[in-house]
């Protein structure tokens, strides 16, 4: 029943993935103007347009040449840029893997963070300590990221206090982790933008459950508080919050677009800013695939997740 | 911004879970509970900490433009001096201009996108949701599917790919976000809906032969405004931080416009030097998204407690 | 660009101690790295000096090779590896004499051949070379004797010597080999990897008399202003190329930092398409020229660091008219040529930008608010780059931007008939006369006349709005010496890193 639940998630991620391509793909051909007149710009001789139009089949159908992007996708092979003329490949590659660095590490901190601040305000439901926590993570919530990001530089590296990098400065050769001073801010913004989220879920679950009737049963039956929460509460909030952290993670694919720009750091974010701005759609539809992966992967892990932790098919499973 | 692939957690999620309770479970005292809703928002004392903000900066966007001249002394685009100098109350811009002035005539296309994105979105989404709802089996199953398909790709993404075919047109901006909120507000109107045509008084209708599209608005509307309320103020407050955000990538609103995001774009090489050319729009839209914020949490928090009440 | 800056901005003002002092007096001292960053560059940068495009190629180019003429600090051309250069009476054959005892950095002498190798590779037709358009009329390259080779021209041009002066007219050993670049200029290349850093080491077999200084070199890329002048203030980098002229004021109040501003003939002109509607009408064109207010210009959009145009280019050539008035705002007369030419009410234009180069975009939204006032409703029409450039020199009203040429040089390269990037459309009959004729005049002053009435006519009716020239702005440690204002527009003193040493502490 598990494995039949699972096979049919991962199908439908399978077909949704297909859906977003065409769509994708699609935004290609709305596209004004001749992508090889863009690359060679000032060097547009009438033989280089027909040479390159070749090289990248332009003038294929327009289903061929989307059976070849999406065989493309799954080689490695995601075209060329129009603004670099370089491999798309090669320019997101690094790039992917250091905003994949910002994003666990924010995750890492905030997923558990997160928890224990839902379970913590849950717990002292209705007192300070729980206004508190609403209060804020309700504000948090409110706020774009870029606002929460300035606010930060401006209180610890620009007006305020002076003690860390506003900017990430990684000389030529080096990677940006390479000078973890730079990470601090562009993760704590990812922090406080996703924790709240998690918290607030974290608390709305955590007090559903601790209503519910077995909690009660167990209090009853003398189960010690603590055993009850981490016994009995915990794993019944673990579905629901599965879900939730993996939208976060899954926001966060997007939202590093913001942090990324913002402190300068040298990541997937970044590139698709620049793609954007030189209009090279090969690089922002490898990219826009790319968050779309990362999105429905992380979501399907936490309906397996979500599968899994319910103790109603859980059992039945076993039975 | 992309805070939108979070629908429904930015709020109490017991409060706005659209298949635990359906805030119109009582059709015969429909006047009287939308009173409620209204005065169980206002009691709270968050929603007027809410409203305040929320009034304070559209006084500020709304009224700001027409004080320009009397207020600075100079226009939104007029120079005052050299970049980034003391001139003025707040100094000036990377090109010279007053930050003030700037700053007041800058409201007024955030929160007119904004809200035409909402409104936009809303609208999409209550169609398609009442309609799936309504009608249901394969169409149900396309729209709901393609709900998902648009859900996959974060709101910031989608935006900036549809920025990069069409270009950083205003009208680009509100429909592209009014598309990405749809999916959301089509899944809560779709549910709220369900529960709502499985009333006796809908089934009575359909027995009298009345119109499908009588009954949706006349009936049915009226009868999911609760879950929509919440998301309206969700969805205004995702909107506007979208749309600030793409200014500030500079892919929003575009040079000369005076526009909050865009400031922040433009200054911000210079926040050590002239923080005010960025401080003052940060603070604009901090202050505005926390208030309409406040204001969605209330109404999420009036409509459950209706719903207790009438369990 | 943005926040970074502020922070150590932040930092230098509260917490600086006192900058040390240095001595710079004294003969220059030896040995040592410099690290020069600069923004740009990717994979398509380069070790051929003569397809130099980014400022990475140039400094390259500039630093390995050498060219048989070029532009001191003041544009004015000096022998460089040819000790004369001069055409015959009617400027169809010019005849170079080789400087003597120049090897290149490999230790193989260089003949009269490698320099004729060297103008073939530029010019080849299979794969021409950045400075291939300006030698288009060359015929034929003779070695005469050892030292003296003949360039014969199929037409008159008497500004060759200025197309021998430019950086890509590199100086190479007959079998160059770009992978494996060998040069005579006072670095060679240690390594190099594209789009991030060069190294490059003393050459011991350089030519030159005095430097260079020091022993290494590091050229580095980066991807943004901010994160470089970041480098600079946690002297994470000893120079560094084009600074924002709006933050002069802020880096400069760095004790530890010198500003290096020097006054270049770049310019950011608008460009109005004289053979299309409205701009087709000289009047139109006059009074857009008349709607601007340079100064402001000057104060908007480049902070102050600029000096006045006066709609004619080729500012340091030393034929530009300088005697012609300085034009300047005159609204009432704007808005009369305006209604002679048709628009008593008057105009509406769209104005085509993109951030080619810095300060663009910000000039037109300038340009814009200014010409207001002249009753010139101006909508901008901001492009991405790509866009910008698919579309290049089709656009009515747009601007674009150029280095410090002089006269005939910039003239071949955008005003006469052929030239490859009129954005104008200019087709003067009375101009391209004078200017053809000015090619083959070889006397200084004869031809310094033809070239003041050509100018005299784009001041009465071209097509470029030229509201000011930009000054070149960089910064650097204030440990270094060697490095002067200088005019060409190339940055640090025109990459002329021969000439920079390390000051010791005093």
């Amino acid at each position: 029943m598990i494995v039949q639940l699972i096979i049919r998630r991962l199908a439908i991620s399978l077909v949704i993935l297909l859906a977003i391509s065409v769509l994708v793909f699609g935004a290609t051909l709305l596209l004004p103007g001749d992508p090889a007149l863009a690359i060679l710009g000032q060097q547009a001789t009438p033989e280089r347009i027909q040479a390159l139009h070749e090289q990248m089949h332009l003038d294929d159908p327009a289903w061929s040449r989307y059976l070849s992007w999406l065989g493309g996708l799954f080689t490695g092979d995601l075209g060329t840029s129009v603004a670099s003329g370089q491999p798309v490949a090669e320019l997101v590659g690094e790039r992917a893997r250091a905003s994949v660095v910002l994003m666990i590490a924010a995750a890492l901190i905030s997923v558990p963070a997160g928890i224990a601040l839902g379970i913590w305000s849950a717990l002292r439901r209705g007192r300070t300590v729980d206004s508190a926590i609403t209060g804020i993570s309700l504000v948090l919530a409110a706020l774009p990221e870029f606002v929460i990001g300035i606010a930060l530089v401006a209180l610890f590296a620009t007006t305020v206090f002076s003690i860390l990098p506003a900017v990430t400065m990684a000389p030529p050769g080096t990677q940006p982790w390479d000078f973890p001073a730079q990470l601090i801010l562009p993760i704590a913004v990812l922090v406080l933008v996703v924790t709240p989220y998690i918290a607030r879920m974290m608390r709305a679950t955590m007090l559903e459950v601790l209503d519910s009737g077995y909690v009660e049963m167990a209090r009853l039956k003398g189960v010690p508080e603590r055993r009850v929460i981490l016994r009995h509460a915990l794993p019944h909030a673990i579905g629901p919050v599965a879900q939730v952290v993996a939208i976060q993670l899954a926001w966060m694919a997007g939202g590093v677009v913001v942090v990324e720009y913002l402190f300068r750091y040298p990541g997937l974010g970044q590139a698709l800013i620049d793609a954007v701005n030189y209009r090279d759609v090969q690089v922002v539809q490898a990219v826009t695939m790319i968050v779309a992966v990362i999105y429905i992967v992380v979501n399907l892990l936490a309906d397996i997740v979500g599968i899994l932790a319910n103790p109603k098919l859980r059992t039945g499973g076993d039975r | 911004m992309t805070h939108a692939t979070t629908p429904d957690s930015a709020v109490d999620p017991t409060t706005v879970d659209p298949s635990g309770a359906g805030p119109a479970r009582s059709a015969p005292d429909r006047p009287a509970r939308r009173s409620t809703l209204v005065t169980r928002t206002w009691a709270q004392r968050q929603a007027k900490v809410g409203v305040v903000l929320t009034a304070l900066i559209v006084l500020i966007a709304v009224i700001g433009p027409l004080l320009l001249p009397w207020a600075t002394g100079y226009t939104a685009t007029g120079f005052a001096d050299r970049p980034f100098q003391d001139t003025g109350l707040f100094g000036t811009d990377n090109l010279g201009r007053d930050v003030l002035s700037r700053f007041l005539a800058g409201g007024t296309s955030l929160l007119l996108y904004s809200v035409l994105a909402t409104a936009l979105g809303l609208f999409l989404g209550m169609l398609f949701g009442m309609v799936a709802a309504y009608i249901g089996g394969w169409l149900d199953a396309l729209i709901m599917r393609s709900n998902d398909v648009l859900l996959a790709i974060p709101q910031l993404v989608f935006a900036l790919l549809a920025i990069t075919v069409l270009g950083p047109q205003p009208w680009v901006l509100v429909a592209v976000i009014a598309i990405t909120h749809a999916p959301r507000i089509a899944r809560v109107t779709r549910a709220a809906t369900l529960d709502v045509i499985g009333e006796d008084y809908i089934r009575a209708a359909e027995m009298y032969a009345v119109p499908r599209r009588r009954i949706l608005f006349r009936e049915v509307l009226p009868n999911i405004t609760g879950p929509l309320a919440v998301e309206a103020g969700l969805r205004l407050t995702y909107s506007i931080g979208a749309i600030a955000s793409l200014s500030f990538l500079g892919l929003g609103m575009q040079p000369p416009a005076a526009d909050w995001g865009l400031m922040i774009n433009e200054n911000r090489i210079a926040l050590s030097l002239q923080p005010w050319g960025v401080m003052l729009p940060v603070l604009a839209i901090a202050v505005l998204t926390i208030g309409t914020n406040l204001i969605a949490d209330s109404i999420a928090r009036a409509s459950a407690s209706a719903n207790v009440g009438e369990k | 660009m943005g926040l970074g800056l502020s922070a150590i901005l932040a930092a230098c003002g509260s917490t600086a101690a006192p900058a040390e002092q240095f001595d710079l007096e004294g003969p220059p001292t030896t040995g040592g790295t410099v690290r020069v960053g600069f923004v740009g560059g990717g994979a398509s940068d380069t070790l051929d000096g003569a397809n130099a495009t980014n400022l990475g190629d140039i400094a390259r180019a500039v630093n390995v090779y050498s060219t048989l003429l070029s532009f001191d600090d003041d544009y004015v051309l000096q022998p460089m590896l040819a000790t004369s250069v001069t055409p015959n009476e009617d400027a169809t054959v010019w005849t170079v004499v080789l400087r003597d005892g120049v090897s290149f950095s490999d230790g193989r002498p260089l003949r009269p051949e490698d320099v004729v190798a060297s103008f073939e590779r530029i010019v080849d037709p299979e794969d021409p070379k950045s400075g291939a358009a300006s030698l288009a009329h060359l015929q034929e390259i003779v070695p005469v004797d050892g030292r003296t080779i003949e360039f014969r021209l199929a037409t008159s041009d008497t500004a060759l010597d200025e197309s021998l002066g430019q950086y890509t007219s590199i100086i190479v050993p007959e079998d160059f080999d770009a992978a494996h670049p060998v040069g005579t200029g006072p670095f060679t290349v240690e390594s190099f990897t594209p789009g991030q850093s060069t190294e490059l080491r003393r050459n011991p077999h350089y030519w030159g008399e005095d430097g260079p200084y020091l022993d290494t070199v590091s050229l580095l890329n980066f991807n943004d202003t901010d994160a470089l002048i970041n480098a600079l203030l946690s002297n994470q980098v000893d120079a560094v190329a084009q600074i924002p002229s709006a933050l002069t004021e802020v880096i400069g109040a760095d004790e530890r930092i010198r500003i290096l501003d020097s006054e270049t003939g770049m310019y950011l002109p608008f460009t109005m398409r004289v053979d299309r509607a409205p701009f087709d009408d000289e009047r139109v064109r006059q009074a857009f020229r008349l709607a601007v207010d340079r100064e402001g210009m000057i104060e908007q959009v480049l902070s102050g660091k600029g000096t006045l145009g006066n709609d004619m280019y080729a500012v340091f050539d030393p034929s530009y008219p300088d005697e012609l008035p300085q034009r300047a705002q005159d609204i009432a007369e704007a808005k009369r040529l305006l209604a002679e030419a048709g628009h008593p009410d008057g105009l509406e234009v769209e104005l085509v930008t993109a951030p080619i180069q810095s300060g663009v975009v910000e000039a037109a939204q300038v340009f814009a608010e200014q010409a207001a006032e002249a009753g010139i409703t101006v909508s901008i029409n901001r492009m991405d780059l790509t866009a910008y450039w698919t579309d290049y020199l089709e656009y009515d009203f747009s601007q674009t931007f150029w280095y410090t040429r002089n006269f005939l040089a910039q003239s071949n390269a955008a005003v006469m008939p052929g030239a490859p990037f009129n954005e104008t459309h200019w087709e003067d009959e009375e101009f391209t006369a004078l200017v053809e004729e000015a090619r083959t005049v070889v006397d200084d002053a004869a031809r310094g006349e033809l070239i003041a009435r050509a100018q005299e006519i784009l001041y009465d009716r071209g097509g470029y709005l030229l509201w000011g020239f930009a000054n070149q702005v960089d910064a650097y440690q204030g440990y270094l010496g060697g490095f002067v204002e200088n005019r060409t527009g190339i940055p640090l003193s025109g990459f002329r890193l021969d000439r920079v040493w390390i000051g010791e502490a005093a």
